[in-house]
């Protein structure tokens, strides 16, 4: 029994620190007001350059940063399309999934990088790595710079009220961009951190869902950066839990077992819209596009 | 310092011409209202001294200097502020993120102290960290003038700033107004309210249809010749009393339905709605006058109270449906949110109750060419304009015409009660005289018609009666004619109580 | 009056101050953005053609850049679905569940419910159905429509707790129909390596489905009755949204559902019927598949469904017979990425991108039919 716990607890940062990365970027760019469904699609383009650059030989560090980039790479074009070309959030969003989808398992099979197992990031204290440590203060920064700098300011005014952003002299369009690329890049580093540090292989669609969890998981922390590394904690935790059940010998059904994240993260969901409408969180203006208002 | 000169502005959208070579200028000390309908292009002159829009062309000068406002910002650095219509406040922030978000650049400490000895100069106090959406609505209007003013303006521009407020808060912002004037910035009132250019300005400028068609100083204008300017032609609207006052047809008995936000909803309204009678509600804004609407299209449902129809009984808990087939007929206040589907056709907006009622075929086959026919029959018969094919989409329609199409479905049957909230809200004169003429047309076939708005002169030229909702309930009824001033005190009587 | 809307500077940063602002200022070109206020049929149609030339035309780029010659693609593209009865056939047999799962996607996204768990509805119609098969349920005769019926109910079921908690929380469909993909899923493995297991092969599938279990074959090629099926599901569903009352009032739904509401359309009640209906319709694919090409359940018989149905969905601008038009060009892609495969050996994760290369391009394209936009100097 201690051991069970234990050693859930020492797996237990690997699985938390993808959800919590991919929580503060979403909740960047919604704060903004663009509805990012794509995170999934960010993810995957982060795990699969974390994976070839590692197995390119460049070190875990770089292949993190190259995971970020790969994430703003493809938020640039969600930007493009949501925020640029006013495409509805939802199809922009879906649509970046099925790109990356494509896209990776395209790469990964061309470059032969399926299955390939590498040794990426390695611990540095209490078995963990520098990540697990880095994440708490990326969660620090990303509450800095939304609740107490004129820029994060300026970003949730354009998410709250386009209009009166507008008013106040902020160029909507380049702040929503600036949040999209902002957000993809943390997006994007979840992703890197997955394979780098986690799976330490590439299989096709290795975010496995992880994305959609993050979505929910902002919307359980209502767009705030704390509560939602509190709610990565609380969904790595149960994701760990699954692997040390069966290794500690319970008889349970193995693939009910792995639905368990899933219809967690609908509980838990559930639960958080019973007590307090969603509506009351999120930010005003959340997948509406700003176009100058007129009257005669 | 503060004085803006526009010559021959030009602006066109698409090919309708909303500015026509307008010229306009606005001098420190002194307050300018700008006049004209809806429509009329105020707000487009306004949005382009403010840097909103581009002009095509013709010149702007400040303080003496040719500039090309681009923007919002650059407006701003020229000294030129906008107040506008709706609240450009963001809700969830505090008094002083607003006033932050503002002013860039400048630390956040020196604003707060700035917008602190402002707000005294004018006489009131702010709340700092008080969110705005908590803010009633004459207090965001404060906040929004402070914004503009610790931001550096010098020039003023308020889009018709009364609209939402009674009648003892717009005296309040009109003694704010003359104070900004007098600390030597040049204020632009843009309002549709003669009285108060009249009493409030120092000059005039009047507009219609994108051109300028008068500047003149207050003291050589009469009502009379004002509104001849406004509208072009004397349209002259009149009370006409009912003819026969029936039984009561709808009434509602103690009726209480909690408000959404900062909304008051309703909480022990009672009224009663007699056939060939038109009753007013008069009352200031959020008092309760959307949930009454709602309840009574069964849009919304009490908690408490009944609502009786007559040779009906009880229809509390009675949906939309049911009150239609019951002779029900509604021009909701919010019209392309409850009244119309702006993206779908004039036909299909037309043809709902006639599907619903099997008009068209049974439901396995749905005729729209006896859809179509149909809508054309009523569109001629009530006068909409401006469609060119009953396929063409709903949000095209101006104002009024749009107004005229929710009338020619609603009046297809003869309605037993019409429910009509701000009728004439966004209509020019003359269309709004079309429907109101409707209206007593109605009346004058026996409905019992109920008009709910916050305009206290279109409800004095129609109603028989008048019930003013204060809080919630009705506080008080005056029979026609009414005393207006007897009026506007119970709307503010124990406001805040 | 409204006038149109004008919006500037889509991609511009501009420099605050000083003389840097004055040469942008002599240089500056910003798109201004005008909403349209409507849009002639014809332009519809010529945007809509160039979205998908232009997507044409990238994945022909991308298919040659990948090593497929150019000369050959053409050849291949044809023998794939027009060269003989035999491919024909093939193709038309891809398509039926394509039909189905687009038709399953464009019922519920014609209301504006973003049903984006069709892959978890056809898993939970196919388990449903196949649980009719295993456990013989029924009399032979009526085994097939028991087994269709079985799948509908499935699927319904697997929408309806989405469809009630946005109905009464407010829950965004979007997350909850995709986190019940991977539930489905699951579940699925649950009994291909439990109960279910073939005890012939010890693979993870279902034994073979009996005759009386199996869509009967057609007389022509190899097509089985999921075909017609199909074809008559797409005709009637045609019917519904065209030519019937339902149709008038679902469009008015997602025109304005606040005005049908006041106006007295049982709106609830439609929204409820589209949406059980859109389950309904996606378990329905789940057994087109098993009973119609696989003959038993296996473990991956519904991957890439919920993408191509929301392609399908989107190409067909969710009008029945565009769905069928849609999922004709859909298997023939498909046809083509298998043959590319085996002879230039192609991943075929080349085709799942160039169908994201088309909804990109026709979503992309609304861009131009919504707004106006013109070049101009900022002034």
């Amino acid at each position: 029994m201690i051991d069970l716990m234990g050693f859930w607890l020492i797996s237990l940062p690997g699985f938390a620190v993808p959800f919590a990365l991919a929580a503060i970027g979403l909740i960047l760019c919604e704060r903004a007001g663009v509805l990012n469904l794509g995170a999934e699609g960010f993810m995957l383009m982060g795990a699969l350059a974390g994976v070839g650059l590692t197995l390119n030989g460049t070190g875990a560090p770089v292949a993190l940063m190259g995971g970020a980039l790969a994430g703003v790479a493809l938020s640039f074009v969600f930007a493009l399309l949501a925020v640029g070309m006013r495409v509805n959030h939802v199809i922009a969003g879906l649509s970046m999934v099925f790109l990356a989808q494509a896209l990776t398992s395209y790469i990964a099979t061309s470059q032969r990088w399926t299955n390939n197992a590498f040794e990426g990031l390695r611990p540095v204290l209490y078995g963990q790595d520098a990540m697990v440590f880095l994440t708490p203060v990326l969660v620090l920064a990303v509450t800095w710079l939304l609740f107490h700098t004129r820029f994060g300011l300026a970003l949730r005014a354009v998410g709250e009220n386009p209009a009166a952003a507008d008013a106040a002299g902020i160029d909507v369009t380049t702040m929503r961009f600036a949040a999209v690329l902002l957000g993809g890049a943390l997006v994007g580093l979840a992703g890197a951190y997955l394979t780098v540090a986690v799976t330490q292989v590439w299989v096709d669609n290795v975010v496995g869902g992880r994305g959609w969890i993050a979505i929910a998981l902002v919307i359980f922390a209502r767009w705030y950066p704390w509560r939602a590394l509190a709610g990565a904690v609380l969904f790595g935790g149960i994701e760990a839990l699954i692997p040390r059940i069966s290794a500690a010998g319970f008889d349970v059904p193995r693939y009910l077992m792995q639905a368990t994240p899933y219809l967690a993260t609908l509980g838990v969901m559930i639960w958080t819209a019973w007590r307090r409408p969603t509506s009351s969180a999120q930010p005003a203006a959340l997948g509406r596009h700003h176009v100058r208002e007129a009257r005669g | 310092m503060g004085s803006m000169r526009m010559r021959g502005i030009d602006k066109s959208f698409g090919g309708f011409k909303a500015l026509d070579k307008v010229d306009f200028e606005a001098r420190p000390g002194e307050v300018h209202a700008l006049l004209g309908e809806n429509g009329a292009g105020k707000s487009t002159l306004m949005s382009v001294a403010c840097g909103l829009y581009a002009p095509d062309s013709g010149e702007i000068e400040v303080d003496g200097r040719p500039v090309q406002i681009d923007g919002a910002r650059r407006a701003v650095e020229l000294g030129i502020g906008i107040v506008h219509q709706h609240s450009r406040l963001v809700e969830a922030f505090t008094v002083r993120d607003n006033l932050a978000l503002f002013n860039p650049g400048r630390p956040v400490d020196d604003v707060m102290r700035d917008a602190q000895a402002a707000a005294r100069d004018l006489g009131f106090e702010i709340a700092p960290g008080r969110l705005a959406g908590q803010l009633g609505v004459a207090d965001q209007q404060r906040l929004e003038i402070l914004k503009v003013i610790v931001s550096g303006a010098r020039l003023v521009i308020l889009d018709e700033p009364t609209a939402i407020l009674s009648d003892a808060e717009g005296a309040m912002l009109m003694e704010l107004v003359r104070r900004l004037a007098q600390s030597g910035r040049a204020v632009v009132l843009v309002t549709h309210k003669l009285h108060e250019a009249l009493a409030h300005s120092d000059r005039i400028t009047v507009m219609r249809g994108g051109k300028r068609v008068a500047e003149a100083l207050p003291q050589d204008m009469t009502p009379q010749t004002l509104t001849h300017l406004i509208v072009g032609a004397n349209v002259a609207e009149a009370f006409i009393p009912s003819g026969a006052v029936g039984a009561p047809v709808l009434w509602l008995e103690n009726v209480f339905v909690p408000g959404e936000g900062r909304q008051r909803g309703l909480a022990g309204a009672s009224l009663s709605l007699k056939a060939g009678e038109i009753y007013g509600v008069a009352g200031v804004s959020g008092n309760g006058q959307a949930e009454l609407a709602a309840v009574i299209c069964g849009i919304g449902t009490p908690t408490q109270g009944r609502i009786m129809m007559a040779d009906r009984g009880d229809i509390t808990h009675q949906g939309p449906a049911d009150r239609r087939r019951q002779g029900l007929a509604a021009i909701p206040a919010d019209r392309y949110r409850h009244a119309l589907a702006g993206s779908a056709s004039v036909a299909d907006n037309f043809a709902v109750p006639g599907a619903l009622a099997g008009a068209y075929g049974p439901w396995a086959w749905f005729n729209r060419g006896i859809m179509r026919r149909q809508t054309r029959d009523a569109i001629a018969r009530n006068d909409v304009q401006g469609v060119r094919s009953t396929g063409q989409p709903a949000s095209l329609l101006s104002g009024g015409n749009a107004q005229k199409l929710v009338i020619a479905r609603e009046f297809q049957g003869k309605p037993r009660v019409v429910l009509a909230h701000s009728p004439s809200r966004g209509l020019d004169v003359r269309a709004a005289a079309a429907v109101h003429d409707r209206l007593r047309q109605a009346r004058d076939a026996g409905a019992a018609v109920i008009v709910i708005s916050e305009d206290l002169d279109e409800i004095l030229l129609l109603s028989d009666r008048i019930g003013v909702l204060n809080a919630g309930r009705i506080a008080a009824e005056f029979d026609a004619p009414a005393d207006r001033a007897a009026i506007g005190a119970a709307m503010v009587h124990h406001e805040h109580a | 009056m409204s006038t149109p809307e004008t919006a500037t500077g889509a991609f511009a940063i501009v420099p605050r101050t000083g003389r840097a602002r004055a040469a942008w200022q002599s240089l500056r070109i910003v798109p201004l953005l005008e909403p349209r206020q409507t849009v002639s049929r014809a332009m519809r149609a010529t945007v809509y053609l160039s979205a998908l030339f232009l997507a044409g035309v990238l994945s022909v780029a991308l298919l040659v850049w990948a090593g497929v010659p150019a000369g050959d693609l053409w050849r291949e593209l044809s023998s794939v679905a027009f060269n003989s009865p035999r491919a024909l056939a093939s193709v038309l047999a891809q398509t039926a569940p394509l039909v189905v799962a687009g038709l399953a996607t464009s019922i519920a996204f014609r209301v504006g419910f973003w049903n984006i768990g069709i892959e978890g509805q056809m898993i939970l119609g196919a388990v449903l159905a196949t649980a009719v098969a295993v456990y013989d349920i029924g009399p032979e005769p009526l085994r097939l429509p028991l087994m269709a019926l079985a799948a509908c109910l499935g699927g319904m079921a697997w929408i309806a707790g989405p469809g009630w908690l946005k109905a009464r929380l407010s829950m965004s469909e979007v997350i909850t129909t995709l986190l019940l993909n991977y539930v489905a899923f699951n579940l699925l493995l649950h009994l291909l390596y439990g109960p279910w297991q073939d005890p012939a092969s010890r693979f993870p599938h279902s034994e073979q489905f009996a005759a009386a279990e199996r869509l009967p074959r057609l007389g022509w090629q190899n097509l089985t009755w999921s075909v017609p099926l199909a074809a008559g599901l797409a005709l009637a569903l045609w019917w519904v949204m065209s030519k019937s009352r339902l149709g008038y009032l679902l469009d008015l739904l997602r025109h304005n559902r606040h005005m049908a509401h006041a106006l007295g359309v049982p709106v609830a009640g439609i929204s409820i019927a589209a949406v059980l209906g859109s389950g309904a319709v996606g378990g329905l694919a789940g057994f087109t598949i098993v009973a119609g090409i696989e003959s038993r359940l296996t473990q991956d018989f519904f991957v890439g469904y919920l993408f191509s149905g929301i392609l399908i969905a989107f190409l067909a601008r969710n009008n029945p017979v565009g769905v069928v038009v849609a999922a004709f060009f859909l298997a023939t892609l498909m046809m083509l990425g298998q043959s590319l495969q085996v002879f230039f050996g192609i991943p075929f994760a080349l085709i799942r991108l160039i169908q994201a290369i088309f909804i990109i391009s026709v979503a992309g394209s609304e861009f131009f039919l919504g707004y106006r936009m013109h070049w101009r100097r900022a002034a």
